[in-house]
This record gives structure tokens, C-alpha cells and sequence, in this order.
């Protein structure tokens, strides 16, 4: 155990560093081409990959997804995302202490604790119905919290959409993960969790497809606004004041504009 | 007799100021009420979503939409700078286009009624005279999810401007895409893909 903290540790510092560098080549590099997303560097190549985990979808994962659903009913899809949230309850937790959320780490135990037991193991969710509600909280965005930066945007091949705070984010969730330690029956249910997620995407995922313009580009914007809402526990208004910032600048520009069209309109009989 | 004057004035004076008020709580609709109307115009086509069809839908929220939404505003803050790079008639196209595609999304994905409703949360003032009114969706068995609109004052009414659900900004969202296709493509094929998206909806 005592290695692998030490282990982790340095994952954690390499990457860190690697921020601090990716973040210093960023400043020189922001100001220089405003079309070019700034959070997205290597845009060409995520776009690659993008296209490739869009192949694999449709060739492998959705007819998989598609197969399981018509094997699967609804109560054995929700008994699997529930068993294996159950798991991750225990990440759950130790990121609250992480973050200081004291309160919430005590009801989230209790959720672990209600669910483990008479929750048969984890596949039933009694603790929502007795009103201990569902928190998502992760390594990543416990660093976040910490102030570590997102750094750049990375899709990832298979494993989809990250950044490079989301990736030892990611190395520690799973080692916080009981899943991972347990032996033979449940690392197969672990393929299981893979379908099962997917298959419960599909809404989402036909979403995208429908409304977005260019899909790569939507997926990026709402999982980047995703996470940053749950770093910031669903309270827009920090990100609202930015946004609307950013947008009366531009409407005063704006304005500005019709009013001395306005005032062009009116000078000759102004004079 | 100067007694029943003074009080026929005052009476008419009163009738006067309370003709005035109403005049002026019909014409400035707090930002909440701009915001509960159209989510009540909503609900009622999600209600009635299967007899009206698409073009029922559309036809029905078109109006309300265009009513409470800015959507000028919020065509031009969506292409970002690219705007000051088109032509007027271009900026005209636009607009037209995605006023249409605004109302055709809502057409779209408010289609089905299952006991869905608003509920108000909360309402603040930003920074500078714009108003976050909170809401949330409340869905049967299901999580709530969180509706955040963003309003500024335009003239003497108050109009949507940006929608956040979940914390995901539609304003945002559409900006990064539409920016990206503009440089990526160019112009006409942004209003070719959204054409597409009108068809395909109208279609389904």
C-alpha cells in the first residue's frame, strides 16, 4: 500500500509539472490565433481519435449495447449501474474528506452503508429513496479544487473525453475503485458496467447525433461545461458572470456600432 | 357642491392612476413571468405534442419563442467575431436561419408530455443589469434538471438570452460549434448544416 501511495504520488507530480509547461507554453502561444480553441491544442489529433471511438461505437459498442439491451431488462440494467456506483461510493467519500465536505462525506458512508446491506450488495439504491441523494465527486475534481489546472483537452482512444488534470484524476479513481482489487466473477461484471454504461448512453449519445452541428465540437464544449459544473457543485453563477461578461462586451460593441449608424443617420439633420 | 367636485376628481384622479398601473404591469413583464410564460407555452405543446405533429409544434411555439428569446442578440453573440466579417445580407440570412432553427429545436425536443413541470427557484441580478432566473424541470422518476435563464433588458422587456441546463451553456455550446465551423468551412456551409438539421427535424 505504502508503495503504491508512493507511486501514485509521483504519477500525480509528473503530471502536474507537465501542466505547469503546458501552461506556460499556453499563455505565449493564447493571444496569437483567437479561432483556435485555447483549451484544445492538439485539436487535430483528438479529432482523429474522435472519429476512430465513433467507428469503434459503431461497429462494436452500440450492436453490443443494442444486443444486451434486448437480453437485458430495465430492472437488470439498473441492479448493474447500481452495483458498480456502489463501488465507487468509496471514491466517492474519500473525495469529499479531500475537499472538506464533511457533511457530505457522512452522508454518502450512509449511502454506501444502507446500499451494501439492505440493498442487497449494492444492486438495489434504497438510500435515494430514503433520501440520501447520489454526489459525484472524483479525483479530478478534487485537484481542480485544490487549484490545479485542467490543462489542455484530450479525447482519448476507447476511453473518450479527458483532460490532462482528468487523467491521474482518472489513475486514481480507479485505485479508490474496490472493483479493481476483487477477483474473477466481478472483473468479467466489469465488462458488464462497459456495455451496461453504454447502453444507458444511447439517449445522450442520439442527442449529440441530432443536434449537433459538428459533433466533435459539441461533445467537447458539454463535457468540459459537465465537469466544470460538478467541480463547482452546480453552482452556474461563477461561470454565468464570465459568460454574460464576455457577451455584454460584445453587445456593447454592438450597440456602439447602431449608435453611431444612428448618429451618421442623423447628422445632417443635426446640422 | 365644491365637496362632490373635489371628490369626483379625486375618484377620477384614483381610477387614473390605477388605469396607469395596470398599463404598466401589462407592458413590463418581470423577467420571472417572461420566463413562466414560455415554459407554460412549452408544457402546453409538450401536452398536446402527438396531435399537433412537428409542424403543429413549430407553428404554436413560434411565436413565444421569438417573443421571449433575443434572438438577434443571440444569433450575432453565437458566430462571435466571425459577425463583423459577413455581409449585412449575410447577417440577415443568418438570423433568419437561426431564429428558425431555434424554433425548430424546440419543436423538435419538446414533442412528449410525462408529467413533466417547472418549478421556480430563484432569481438574481448579475453584475450588469442582466437577471439569472433559476428553475428546475421536474420529471416523474427521474432527476430534476436544472434550467438556468439569462435575461437582459431589451427596450422596455425583459428577453432570454441564454439557456443553462445542468450547468451546460447553450450559449457557449453553440458558439464554440458555430465558430469552429465558420473557420473550418466557412459560411455557407454553417447555413447549409443547419438547413440540414430544420429538414431533418421537420422529417422526424
Amino acid at each position: 500500500m505504502r508503495i503504491m501511495s508512493s507511486k501514485l504520488k509521483r504519477i500525480v507530480v509528473v503530471f502536474l509539472c507537465a501542466q505547469a509547461y503546458a501552461l506556460s507554453g499556453c499563455t505565449t502561444t493564447a493571444n496569437q490565433d483567437l479561432s483556435v480553441s485555447e483549451v484544445d491544442p492538439y485539436e487535430d489529433i483528438n479529432r482523429k481519435v474522435y472519429a476512430f471511438n465513433m467507428t469503434v461505437d459503431e461497429y462494436v459498442a452500440e450492436p453490443v449495447a443494442n444486443a444486451y439491451k434486448t437480453v437485458a431488462p430495465d430492472v437488470v440494467r439498473t441492479g448493474v449501474s447500481n452495483f458498480f456506483g456502489n463501488l465507487k461510493t468509496i471514491n466517492t467519500v474519500i473525495n469529499d474528506v479531500l475537499q472538506g465536505k464533511f457533511q457530505q462525506s457522512a452522508e454518502d458512508s450512509g449511502r454506501f452503508l444502507v446500499n451494501s446491506t439492505v440493498g442487497l450488495g449494492g444492486l438495489l439504491d434504497i438510500a435515494t429513496d430514503m433520501g440520501l441523494e447520489h454526489h459525484e465527486e472524483d479525483f479530478d475534481q478534487t485537484f481542480a479544487v485544490w487549484g490545479v489546472p485542467q490543462g489542455s483537452y484530450l479525447m482519448l482512444p476507447f476511453l473518450g473525453p479527458s483532460t490532462t488534470r482528468g487523467i491521474p484524476g482518472a489513475v486514481l479513481d480507479t485505485a479508490a475503485n474496490p472493483a479493481t482489487y476483487v477477483g474473477m466473477p466481478v472483473q468479467v461484471l466489469q465488462v458488464l458496467e462497459v456495455v451496461n454504461a453504454r447502453a444507458n448512453a444511447d439517449g445522450a449519445l442520439k442527442f449529440i447525433d441530432e443536434a449537433a452541428l459538428d459533433p466533435y465540437v459539441f461533445t467537447r464544449e458539454s463535457y468540459l461545461q459537465w465537469r466544470n459544473n460538478l467541480i463547482n457543485d452546480g453552482n452556474v453563477n461563477a461561470d454565468a458572470n464570465d459568460d454574460i461578461d464576455e457577451l455584454l462586451e460584445l453587445e456593447e460593441a454592438f450597440f456602439e456600432e447602431n449608435d453611431a449608424e444612428k448618429l451618421t443617420d442623423q447628422a445632417p439633420d443635426k446640422n | 357642491m365644491y365637496q362632490s367636485l373635489i371628490n369626483k376628481i379625486s375618484v377620477l384622479f384614483l381610477l387614473l392612476l390605477l388605469g396607469l398601473t395596470e398599463v404598466y404591469a401589462e407592458d413590463i413583464l418581470s423577467a420571472r413571468e417572461v420566463v413562466e410564460n414560455f415554459q407554460d407555452e412549452l408544457l402546453d405543446v409538450m401536452k398536446n405534442g402527438k396531435e399537433l405533429g412537428y409542424k403543429g409544434r413549430f407553428d404554436k411555439l413560434e411565436k413565444p419563442v421569438i417573443e421571449s428569446h433575443d434572438l438577434n442578440m443571440i444569433a450575432r453573440v453565437v458566430v462571435g467575431r466571425e459577425w463583423e466579417n459577413m455581409s449585412s445580407d449575410q447577417q440577415d440570412k443568418f438570423v433568419e436561419v437561426f431564429s428558425r432553427f431555434s424554433v425548430a429545436s424546440y419543436a423538435h425536443n419538446f414533442k412528449e408530455y410525462s408529467g413533466e413541470s417547472f418549478k421556480f427557484e430563484s432569481e438574481e441580478e448579475t453584475g450588469r443589469g442582466g437577471v439569472i432566473v433559476h428553475t428546475y424541470l421536474v420529471i416523474p422518476d427521474d432527476k430534476d434538471v436544472k434550467f438556468d435563464y439569462m435575461l437582459k433588458k431589451k427596450g422596455n422587456s425583459w428577453k432570454i438570452i441564454n439557456i443553462i441546463a445542468n450547468g451546460v451553456s447553450d450559449l457557449a455550446l453553440r458558439r464554440s460549434e458555430y465558430g469552429s465551423i465558420l473557420k473550418r468551412d466557412g459560411y455557407d456551409v454553417l447555413i447549409e448544416k443547419i438547413s440540414e438539421k430544420i429538414d431533418l427535424y421537420s422529417k422526424q
